[in-house]
């Protein structure tokens, strides 16, 4: 039986009034990439902070590893720098992820917190920046980037501490298509390694290549589970939850997937 | 109200930044302790909310309008510890940035605005608004007031600092080295100013921040209203509290400047006002000797006094009536010809403005700009300043390729030198000098001339002019028909003054130009800048850039949907309320920041790479800076 690294048990979780998960329960085993579907506010990105450990369920728990999750468990500092290490997030606004006063400096505070030693720090960043394709952006800085290197190098800031568990907000939301075959293109490779990967989005075209398993998300609630295809061929649960319009959508050249329509226009 | 370079002694200087040490060490203790940590995001962003909200052009009453400091909403929202560090740190980033207040006298603008201002501010809040509830109008009415009577004991303080520097530094011939103008002067001249235009900027902001603040985001309001009545809807104001309309303020205003000097006209002879007459005067002494605790007031007149007292009637004609060469008649025409070189100087300065920025635009009838567009204006303007100087900072000239470190404590060398030199020839020099290191750093001296002297000269020149006859001396030239005598000193004393700006602030402008702000981030903390400064300050220029662009997207759809002229009561809510959603939304990046840095790592204790040491070349490169920096104020002495 393969390891579970997120163990979430009806989970509820509110801001003021609106309630943001409502009685979620689902698992991520380790080394397994799950996408994680829905509307703009559907609950996918509270989801994602509470597996980071930044905000904590009002009813229900997340285990970690089988370990519970609390914020009384992060105190203490052993388990909360275990932790950090080993579950990175990037966040969907790049603006708020890159606090720091250059690329240089962004990549180096993670690891710098976690109190790696000086020298290999710098080398880290050296090896992260070539890896990723920013060598050139190093001493720059974060106003001065566009969009998608912005997502590049908040991608490389987390990915420099080698998370085993990496939890995606939205990454390739906003970027032109060049940019967001790159992000796509690493989410593949990581098919290939042993990382755990949580990406929430609704870009559904990419949704074979980076996933394994889907969830689908409506108020706060999983409506639906399965792989890729499984879930593309539901289009009445897309529908529901607005993914797809039901008069506007693209089945690509080539023919790709194809599925039933619910309802033809007459003359076809 | 920022004081340039050159307007203080290094020993005032210095004494106000010792000054300031105990408060920013004990801001950073208390916040420490009370924010842990969340107190480097919320810092951090809020800096950069204040310098952008000092960019708000804010109407005023009259058609002018009015830049604000922000402290009395610093000091309401963030209590009275945190505006005192997130204020100074504003002033940082304009001093090294921007030129706007020297980098000498960086200390001293802290102490006033920061320090004094933000305490000011949130004891009269609180006195003020003492257990009303968060919607009450009376909350508004004490944050406007915060904001007004701060702004004008930080200006007091100011005109204090200016004021005692002519009679504690001048050089031989007896012609002042810094600020010319004596405390009977520079008090009246300054608050005038400040009582009536500064003031009211700040007035406005401060209670538009709140009122807004009331109606969409309370809880900021809670921090500094403990015991406050909880929110009800029903408590809050229908409409928000208009705003008097122009011409009652105009009025008010008017009656303030004439009675203000009138005022000491009145009280005669309050204490610590007395003339060099009262001294002498048997009738007037037993009142000093009464209102000084019974100690007997020395015979004649303190030497200084004497001194000073001619020094506001010496521009008169001899054959003026007695009253007309009194003491208190003095007091009252610097005071007013304080406050029309200001109008003077405004009305002039926007006038040129105007006509610069009316060439690009299309010919024909000439528009008046509404402050929306001169705010969006101002903030493409800051955004497009700090990108040049980033990208002049890149191009290898011979500052460019030099050491951040070394530049840093080099060319802070060069200016405190300028600033101690008691020699016109040495600041000559050292101009000279400037000249030279720009051509070689291929910064180009067309620039400089337009964007650093003519604007000091703008600024230094009208504060300056007044001092080549106010100050007494050997009179050189008399004026023909004003029969008003030319000094010696006097045109020493300006000459020092614009001469010690001017090169000053070339110094720190070719600091900027050729460093980048990470570089200078490094250089400060290898000098031993604490690790929490130097990462608020490095977040804070970051941040800077965001709010610039929301603040300049807000004010350009704003400009795309307005239609006719607002009311001036409208223009006044309308640039407060841009400034709260502003503020809303700094709240809510500093905590999202916060989530931002935990999540990867950080529990309140922030931790930086320590810089690489410094190579012998680099040693020796600061050493040259040094010794010529020491070299020019031992001759220059």
């Amino acid at each position: 039986m393969t390891e579970l690294a997120f163990d979430i048990r009806e989970v509820f979780y509110r801001y003021r009034q609106v309630a943001a998960l409502n009685w979620l329960s689902m698992q991520v085993k380790r080394g397994e990439r799950v996408a994680l579907l829905g509307a703009n506010g559907s609950g996918k990105s509270t989801l994602l902070r509470l597996l980071a450990g930044l905000n904590f369920p009002q009813q229900g728990e997340i285990s970690f590893f089988g370990e519970p999750l609390t914020e009384a468990r992060l105190q203490d500092e052993e388990f909360f720098f275990r932790f950090r290490r080993r579950v990175g997030l990037v966040f969907q606004n790049a603006e708020i992820q890159l606090f720091n006063p250059s690329v240089f400096d962004e990549l180096a505070f993670g690891p710098l917190q976690l109190r790696w030693p000086r020298e290999k720090i710098r080398r880290r960043v050296e090896e992260t920046l070539e890896a990723m394709g920013i060598a050139h952006l190093k001493d720059r800085a974060p106003h001065r980037l566009s969009g998608g290197e912005k997502k590049r190098v908040a991608l490389a800031s987390v990915l420099i501490l080698d998370p085993e568990i990496l939890l995606l907000d939205e990454p390739s939301g906003a970027l032109d298509p060049g940019s967001q075959a790159q992000i796509v293109e690493f989410l593949v490779s990581c098919g290939n390694s042993s990382k755990t990967v949580v990406t929430a989005t609704h870009d559904l075209d990419t949704l074979e290549d980076i996933a394994d398993r889907c969830y689908v998300f409506e108020n706060g609630r999983v409506a639906g589970q399965g792989t890729p295809l499984e879930i593309l061929h539901d289009v009445a649960l897309l529908e529901r939850t607005k993914l797809i319009r039901p008069h506007h959508h693209v089945h690509g050249a080539g023919g790709g997937q194809p599925h039933p329509h619910l309802h033809q226009h007459e003359g076809k | 109200m920022h004081i340039p370079d050159g307007y203080l002694s290094p020993s005032t200087c210095a004494s106000l930044f010792a000054a300031a040490g105990p408060f920013w060490y004990i801001a950073l203790k208390r916040l420490k302790a009370a924010l842990h940590t969340r107190m480097i995001p919320l810092l951090s962003v809020f800096a950069a909310f204040s310098f952008v909200v000092m960019m708000f052009n804010l109407p005023l009453p009259g058609g002018t309008t009015g830049h604000a400091v922000g402290m009395g909403v610093a000091a309401i929202v963030l209590g009275p510890w945190a505006a005192i560090v997130a204020i100074s740190i504003a002033l940082t980033i304009q001093a090294v940035f921007f030129g706007d207040g020297g980098i000498t006298a960086l200390g001293a603008n802290c102490f006033n605005m920061a320090i004094v201002g933000s305490l000011v501010a949130y004891a009269t809040y609180r006195l003020l608004a003492r257990r009303a509830s968060i919607g009450s109008v009376r909350r508004v009415v004490g944050a406007g007031m915060a904001g007004y009577t701060a702004i004008n004991v930080a200006a007091l303080f100011a005109a204090i600092e200016f004021g005692i520097q002519p009679l504690l530094f001048h050089d031989a011939s007896g012609a002042p080295l810094y600020a010319p103008y004596p405390l009977s002067i520079s008090i009246p001249a300054m608050m005038l100013g400040h009582l009536t235009f500064a003031g009211l900027a700040e007035f406005v902001i401060s209670a538009g921040i709140v009122a807004y603040l009331q109606r969409s985001d309370p809880e900021l309001l809670r921090l500094t209203a403990p015991g406050a009545p909880d929110l009800h809807e029903a408590l809050l104001p229908q409409t928000a509290l208009r705003l008097p309309t122009a011409r009652k303020l105009w009025l008010g205003l008017a009656a303030l400047m004439i009675l203000t000097p009138l005022g000491i006209l009145a009280v005669g002879s309050a204490w610590g006002e007395w003339t060099a007459q009262d001294f002498s005067d048997p009738q007037v002494r037993p009142q000093i000797a009464a209102a000084s605790r019974s100690e007997a007031p020395p015979r004649g007149a303190p030497q200084g006094l004497r001194r000073l007292s001619s020094i506001w009637t010496a521009p008169l004609p001899r054959y003026a009536p007695a009253f007309i060469r009194s003491a208190s008649f003095g007091y009252l025409v610097s005071g007013m010809v304080g406050v029309g070189l200001i109008i003077v100087c405004s009305l002039l300065l926007n006038g040129l403005v105007a006509r610069g920025a009316n060439k690009q635009a299309a010919p024909g009838r000439r528009r008046r700009k509404s402050f929306v567009e001169k705010t969006a204006l101002g903030l493409v303007a800051a955004t497009q300043q700090a990108l040049f100087a980033e990208d002049m900072a890149g191009n290898g000239g011979f500052l460019q390729r030099l050491d951040a470190r070394v530049k840093l404590a080099g060319i802070g060398a060069f200016i405190v030198a300028a600033v101690a030199v008691r020699r016109i020839w040495a600041l000559a020099a050292m101009l000279a000098m400037c000249i030279i290191l720009a051509v070689v750093s291929r910064i180009p001296i067309r620039l400089l001339a337009a964007r650093i002297w003519l604007a000091v000269l703008a600024f230094t020149g009208v504060i300056a002019l007044p001092a080549v006859f106010l100050t007494p001396g050997r009179s050189l030239y008399r004026l023909p028909v004003l029969e008003w005598q030319v000094t010696e000193q006097g045109l020493r004393a300006a000459s020092f003054l614009i001469l010690r700006a001017e090169t000053a602030a070339t110094l720190s402008v070719l600091l900027v130009l050729s460093t980048l702000w990470t570089q200078l981030l490094r250089a400060f903390r290898y000098f031993r800048m604490p690790v929490v400064l130097v990462a608020i300050l490095g977040m804070t220029y970051r941040y800077m850039f965001l709010f610039l662009q929301t603040a300049e997207d807000m004010f350009e759809s704003r400009e795309t949907r307005m239609v006719g002229n607002l009311e001036p009561a409208d223009r006044r809510r309308l640039a407060a309320a841009s400034a709260g959603v502003l503020l809303g939304k700094t709240m809510q990046v500093s905590s999202e920041v916060h989530t931002a840095m935990q999540a990867r790592g950080f529990r309140g204790e922030i931790r930086l790479l320590d810089e690489l040491e410094m190579r012998a070349g680099d040693w020796l490169r600061l050493a040259a800076f040094v010794g010529t920096a020491c070299i020019v104020v031992w001759l220059g002495r």
